[in-house]
């Protein structure tokens, strides 16, 4: 009943709540393989967790709280001990509390960056009295969750190619002589059946150790913790570490006067192919080579070098041998980041409390790319030839380098009198951010083993750049409550960007909310099953002043009439620096603002047993930034960024708890699910395309648009009868409905085909304990959610790539008429069945079993004499059970990313043991 | 009530910087009102008026001119883009006709802009005409595909402005013709360019070069007497001869040679392109027996009719010039005897545009990218062709120069024997197009000129075979759409004023 939370500039009382916020401790966090803090907020109503992929070093999760209420960056505000800062460089191990702000109420006090929620996070301190050493331990091993099912069968493949280029009226690709010797071959080397995801998967290794130690006297409390992550990637060759250290001391120096520091430090070394896992060279990385990978392939040639391939098809000129690339050169990346923290707390005449804090948010990153030389062995021919179509030799180091300054000062009174409790909170802040990079490559290497850019010799390249932000902020809070019956809140926040032009600036962002806690009134207050029931409501706004544009995810100056440089040209051998208008500029743009609406129930019986929270919210984000696509004609300018339009987002979160205790066996239950309503509601008539997606009014963000199959030709005849697609058209083709009525299938029949923000996500948790034993099970769920895709593997043959065991099986044939998929061709040669279409729509939906642990403690008893105070062992599966009905990868995935395929993520099994003294 | 002050005395020093404390300007890049002041900015506004000319989806960039081969009997492309219009599948949504148009008018609003403001700068007025000339020949090279392919776009010559252009309708073929005549015959002007340049200026506009397009943009416009007119100018210029070697004209140490007229430059690193690579390595356009088998015999004759020519060594005693564009089976290339299976696309590979010798082993293997052949967009053999065809076209024109010995001159220099005495007009017209496409065949040119002679329904509607005889694919020509390129759907979406060409769909 008395839980605290901690709420913008302070901590209330859970029951006093007027806002929504949700929020978890450090007991669910506990012993959890959890690489990256951003993993840890499964669970929660209103907060959608999303980790896309499970590369190590950067496999965070994204977080949406309350759906997608902008076009630019839709992360949350982070905010560790109230300073601005990522959530996944903190140790999950840190964590002590997170809370979520999810409605106007509690986040309006973070202003302009608070539209898509805040969420703050506590690191563990010490407690005054005692003294305590901590240390945990893990190890695992991981595997990749779900790969597509590929045939890995030379002959099928050729002789399915040839059926597909058959059946675009072209010539076999691979020759019948070629399919009898490759059925004939024995030698592995020259006749190999290669499934690429067997060569560049394995199982691998993880352990984390960390260890703390905390304390304190009676006026001093001090922590201190060091981690320690060592994690093998599932791709071959791809490791990260991370070392972490966390430290905090507060000290009473008078009766008045409390001072304190904290340093949270966090070093990311990672490591994987120059090539990289998943990202760079036009192709994906190695993920997109490995969906590339073809059955004919194979790693390592008869002599132990790695091995060129000696079938040659078109799409497939060249062949980057993924294990090569692996094994040779790579890309490392250190990053560091620190936040040094320091406050002073003065308590001053009139029980005024006095506030300062002075952080800095400090990222330093070396990232080096070493690209190798690499020869390869044609296993037929004994050949040896260069690989084909990488990066030439070459070392490309990037630093990165940011400084965020904050400076906050808080005034703080707070009165009772009689059953009138008051509370005033006035504050003032200043950051500024600072950032800048710095690239420079050289060529010319005489060797894989240099690695350093005074070894190169030829074609040095550089680049940097830098640019500040600044923000200036006033901000207030009032709260009252009678009796703790009647409860008001008030909050405001006054902002000044440096991100927009004089006179659109500053932005004002009020909220107000109330609680009425029924349960306190006499006429409830004597009831016994019921604990608590209040009611709460508020409204409020927001802002948000981050601007994406293209490839950047952070656009400055949009408002200024840039000249940009860098559209050089050569003569004769000499760069000419030259300048252009490259996009079009509008003044004006000011914040995008959110206004929401909630209103809220929460509800426990039975000694609080049985718990209920509802709450139902109505979030307009208007004034949304977003380029507006102008037509090429006007000097193929970008688009100005513009305040064009708005974007509702209205839902129901519901979670229900409860728990009981039978004799020695304890258990709780806890569930919730969100729906989540996502609607563009005005983007002055416009329509903005993105690959096979849409932003258009009436339809969600990024609705997936295409045009409606209805099904496959069947005859010739259907065909004929059909509006006109193509005049390659011929039965086995998908068939499209003809929505303007004209006869023809073009773009202007294209409608929503689908959604890719989930409309469903539910969670829930399982716990039970006996004795000393204790058991938990998280489950996390998506449902009413399409995604869409488009790349290799995804569709037959394309680009030269492979093609899955259902093309080959299940796909149209003039014997085969009810099959499930149109007749077999490959993509490119044949895109008419390929074009974006509710046909290849796919439901992303999934209920998946996040982590589940069983733990056991050996009694107090046992421990007494070894100086022991706790000891814990354990297990964990993570993500070991998925339902679902996407086959193609792991179902959580980035849901509008049709053409790449991310590093996948793991399922792993875990062991390890808590010891504190 | 110390510690009061204090604090008050802290929150007011820092809101006393408020709003001049968020005042944070660019430091990377100038604005118009820092913009238009010097000489060198005025310049850096024409060079990146040239730069789009390397731009990826410019049509004149080094592949996407090459490529071009790839919609006409020349060379095959087994699956981007071109292999979707070759065989009539495209629509107005094919990225191609998006990226072209794009590009054009990345092209055009940047002459345009600095055409509009360049007389604010202060410099030397000799030099800010020839600026002007330049970006004046530009503008005209920029609006050609505008003209030439899509038949017809909005006409737009003053600086950007997104309120007054962004809903302007297509002028006609005929009014955007009219502009680029008037702006190659602007940049002729007073003779404000000069004939060549040196040193750090070779590669941008001379007076050959707009003197030659003009003749290139009169000859599509089947204006005879002019185009002959025109290319007459750059033969007595007399600034400009052939190059002795037809494969070394092409090669890396041989750019900006004697024959070269106007070319995209490029540069390794900074600006490459990757026909090393696509045209050896990925078969990115593979020359067709149709063309391989119409290089004449060195007698003169087509290969049927030839008595020199032996099918069992099919590659002997041809025109040389077979054997500097095509790589083909059997011969030596890069050092080494090409096998059948090496180019399996069409059997053959493209050679012209790629910097390999015959008898020279690579010593490093290109990638992608890394390519810094520039881009011949007009050539002395090319003017002496388009001369050949005006005149022999026109009527009544009396030259001291006839076409047949026009046509002469660029054969001689490959050692093919003079043309015929006393050919007829007609009989002069077909050697005239089979010379201009042996001669400029890998280079993107034949495009323009089977759309000009309308016979691309007849040599487009059929199969095609690779180099033992299979069929390898089709190919489809809609004589009553595809002589014009659509206007692209995103240009119509976001400009509904946009008319459609005949045929297509949006």
């Amino acid at each position: 009943m008395d839980q605290v939370i901690v709420v913008g500039y302070g901590t209330q009382k859970k029951v006093n709540l007027t806002g929504s916020i949700a929020s978890l401790d450090q007991k669910v966090l506990a012993n959890r393989p959890i690489t990256n803090s951003t993993q840890a907020l499964q669970n929660l109503p209103g907060v959608f967790t999303n980790q896309t992929k499970g590369r190590p070093g950067a496999d965070a999760a994204t977080i949406r709280i309350r759906g997608v209420s902008t076009l630019n960056n839709s992360n949350p505000l982070v905010l560790v001990d109230g300073i601005e800062f990522p959530l996944g460089d903190v140790n999950p191990n840190d964590i002590e509390s997170i809370s979520v702000l999810k409605d106007a109420a509690s986040s309006s006090i973070y202003g302009n960056r608070a539209a898509n929620g805040v969420i703050l996070v506590k690191t563990k301190t010490g407690k005054r009295g005692a003294f305590r050493l901590d240390y945990n331990f893990y190890t695992g091993n991981q595997r990749a969750t779900q790969f597509p099912d590929v045939v890995t069968n030379s002959v099928e493949y050729m002789e399915g190619k040839n059926r597909a280029l058959a059946n675009e009226g072209k010539p076999p690709e691979s020759s019948q002589a070629l399919i009898d010797e490759y059925k004939a071959g024995t030698d592995p080397f020259i006749y190999p059946n290669t499934n690429w995801f067997d060569e560049m998967f394995q199982t691998a290794p993880l352990q984390e150790h960390n260890l703390r130690l905390s304390g304190g006297s009676e006026k001093t409390a001090f922590s201190v913790s060091l981690g320690y992550l060592n994690q093998d990637g599932i791709m071959i060759q791809t490791s990260g570490k991370r070392y972490s250290l966390n430290t905090n001391v507060s000290s009473d120096i008078t009766k008045n006067l409390k001072i304190g520091a904290s340093v949270v430090g966090n070093f990311w070394t990672n490591r994987e192919s120059a090539y990289t896992a998943d990202e760079g060279n036009g192709e994906g990385g190695l993920m997109g080579l490995i969906y590339r990978g073809l059955p004919m392939q194979t790693p390592y040639a008869q002599d132990g070098n790695y091995a060129d391939q000696w079938i040659r098809v078109p799409g497939h000129n060249f062949f980057r041998n993924p294990v090569a690339l692996s094994n040779e050169g790579f890309r490392k990346n250190n990053q560091y980041r620190s936040l040094a923290n320091l406050f002073a707390e003065v308590l001053l005449p009139f029980n005024i409390r006095y506030k300062t804090t002075i952080a800095a948010n400090l990222l330093y990153g070396i990232e080096k790319f070493s690209y190798p030389q690499i020869y390869l062995t044609n296993t037929k021919t004994g050949v040896v030839s260069p690989i084909g179509n990488t990066p030439l030799r070459g070392l490309r180091q990037t630093s990165q380098n940011n400084i965020n300054l904050t400076n906050y000062h808080t005034v703080n009174w707070d009165h009772k009198l009689d059953k009138h409790t008051l509370g005033l909170l006035g504050g003032f802040s200043i950051e500024s951010f600072n950032d800048g990079n710095f690239s420079a490559y050289n060529q010319g290497y005489l060797g894989n083993e240099l690695t350093e850019l005074n070894a190169g010799s030829t074609s040095p390249q550089v680049s940097g750049t830098s640019a500040q932000t600044k923000l200036i902020s006033y901000f207030g809070r009032l709260n009252y409550n009678f009796s703790e019956k009647y409860l008001f809140e008030a909050n405001a926040r006054y902002d000044g960007t440096s991100r927009f032009a004089k006179g659109n600036r500053w932005g004002f962002f009020p909220s107000f909310s109330a609680g009425w806690r029924l349960s306190e009134e006499d006429f409830l207050k004597d009831s016994r099953s019921l604990s608590n029931l209040k009611i709460r409501a508020s409204y409020g706004k927001l802002g948000n002043q981050s601007i994406a544009l293209g490839n950047q995810s952070v656009a400055l100056f949009s408002y200024v009439d840039a000249i940009s440089l860098g559209q050089n040209y050569s003569f004769n051998g000499n760069i000419v620096s030259g300048a252009a208008i490259t996009q079009v500029s509008d003044p004006n743009i000011t914040w995008e603002t959110t206004t929401m609406s909630d209103i809220g129930l929460d509800a426990s019986f039975f000694n609080s047993s049985l718990s209920f929270e509802l709450d139902w919210f109505d979030k307009k984000t208007s004034n949304i930034l977003r380029q507006i696509s102008i037509p090429a004609q006007v000097g193929n300018l970008g688009g100005p960024i513009q305040n064009i339009g708005s974007v509702s987002n209205k839902g129901i979160e519901i979670s229900l708890g409860y728990k009981n205790m039978i004799n020695q066996f304890r258990y709780n239950i806890d569930a919730n699910i969100t729906y989540l309503e996502n609607k563009v509601i005005d983007v002055r008539g416009q329509k903005y395309y993105s690959g096979n997606t849409i932003v258009q009014e009436g339809s969600a963000i990024d609705s997936f648009f295409g045009l409606q199959a209805v099904g496959i030709f069947q005859t010739a005849e259907e065909v004929q009868n059909h509006p006109f697609q193509n005049i390659g058209t011929v039965p086995g083709d998908l068939k499209y409905r003809d929505i303007d009525g004209n006869n023809i299938i073009d773009n202007n029949d294209r409608v929503v085909i689908g959604n890719s923000i989930p409309k469903y996500t539910y969670g829930f948790s399982l716990g039970a304990g006996y004795k000393n034993f204790d058991f938990s099970a998280i489950f996390q769920g998506l449902y009413d959610v399409d995604t869409y895709l488009t790349g290799n593997l995804a569709q037959p043959y394309k680009n030269g790539a492979g093609v899955t065991q259902d093309w080959l099986a299940e796909s149209w044939t003039p014997e085969n008429l009810n099959a499930s998929l149109p007749r077999l061709t490959t993509s490119n040669g044949y895109p008419q069945n390929f074009q974006t279409s509710s046909f290849w729509v796919r439901d992303a939906s999934y209920l998946r079993l996040k982590n589940i642990q069983l733990g056991y403690s050996f009694p107090k008893k046992l421990l007494a004499k070894t100086g022991i105070s706790q000891l814990k062992v354990f297990v964990n599966a993570q993500n070991y059970l998925t339902f679902t009905d996407f086959k193609f990868s792991d179902p959580e995935r980035n849901l509008t990313r049709g053409d790449l395929i991310e590093y996948p993520n793991a399922k792993s099994i875990t062991a390890g043991v808590n010891v504190s003294f | 009530m110390k510690k009061y002050s204090l604090i008050l005395l802290i929150l007011f020093s820092l809101t006393a910087c408020k709003d001049s404390f968020l005042d944070v300007t660019p430091t990377d890049r100038f604005t118009q009102s820092t913009f238009w002041n010097t000489k060198e900015q005025g310049e850096a506004a024409l060079n990146a008026t040239y730069a789009v000319l390397i731009n990826t989806n410019s049509n004149y960039s080094a592949r996407n001119a090459v490529y071009l081969d790839a919609l006409t009997p020349n060379t095959y492309q087994y699956n981007a883009d071109e292999n979707v219009i070759s065989r009539g599948l495209h629509n107005a949504a094919t990225g191609t006709f998006n990226t072209v148009w794009n590009a054009s008018y990345l092209g055009i609003g940047r002459a345009n802009n600095f055409l509009a403001n360049i007389d604010k700068v202060t410099m030397d007025e000799a030099l800010k005409n020839r600026y002007k000339a330049e970006a004046k020949f530009l503008r005209a090279l920029y609006y050609f595909p505008l003209w030439n392919l899509y038949g017809g776009a909005p006409l737009i010559t003053e600086a950007t402005n997104y309120e007054k252009q962004a809903s302007l309708p297509r002028n006609t073929a005929e009014e955007v013709l009219a502009q680029i005549l008037k702006d190659l015959d602007d940049a002729a002007l007073n003779d404000v360019l000069p004939s060549s340049y040196t040193g750090a200026d070779k590669g941008r506009v001379t007076r050959g070069a707009v003197q030659a397009f003009k003749a290139r943009i009169l000859l599509y416009a089947g204006r005879w007497e002019e185009a002959a007119a025109a290319a007459k100018k750059v033969i007595d210029s007399k600034v400009y001869s052939l190059f002795p070697d037809y494969r070394g004209l092409f090669y890396l140490e041989n750019e900006g040679n004697s024959e070269v007229i106007f070319d995209v430059q490029y540069k390794f690193p900074e600006f490459a392109h990757s026909l090393d690579v696509s045209l050896d390595q990925q078969l990115g356009t593979a020359p067709l027996p149709t063309l391989v088998n119409d290089y004449y015999a060195t007698d003169g004759k087509p290969i049927l009719s030839s008595a020199i020519y032996n099918p069992a060594k099919p590659y002997d005693n041809r025109d040389s010039r077979l054997q500097a564009t095509v790589i083909l089976p059997g011969t030596t290339f890069k050092g080494a005897v090409v096998t059948d299976i090496q180019y399996p696309s069409t059997g053959y590979g493209q050679k012209k545009y790629t910097i390999f010798k015959d008898n020279e082993k690579p010593t490093i293997v290109p990638t992608s990218g890394t390519s810094e052949l520039n881009y011949i967009l007009l050539r002395y053999a090319d003017v002496l062709l388009m001369y050949a065809e005006a005149i022999n076209e026109a009527s009544g024109v009396n030259s001291a120069l006839s076409a047949a010995a026009a046509i002469n001159l660029v054969r001689a220099r490959v050692k093919m024997p003079d043309l015929a005495i006393g050919l007829t007009k007609e009989q002069l017209r077909e050697e005239i197009r089979h010379e201009r496409r042996i001669e400029l065949a890998g280079e993107g040119f034949y495009y323009y000129d089977i759309l000009r002679w309308k016979i691309a329904e007849q040599v487009l509607n059929t199969d095609v075979y690779n180099s033992k005889g299979a069929r390898i694919d089709n190919r489809s020509f809609n004589a009553s759409r595809d002589y014009l390129w659509p206007i692209p759907s995103i240009a119509i979406q976001n400009n509904p004023a946009l008319t459609q060409n005949p045929n297509y769909g949006k």
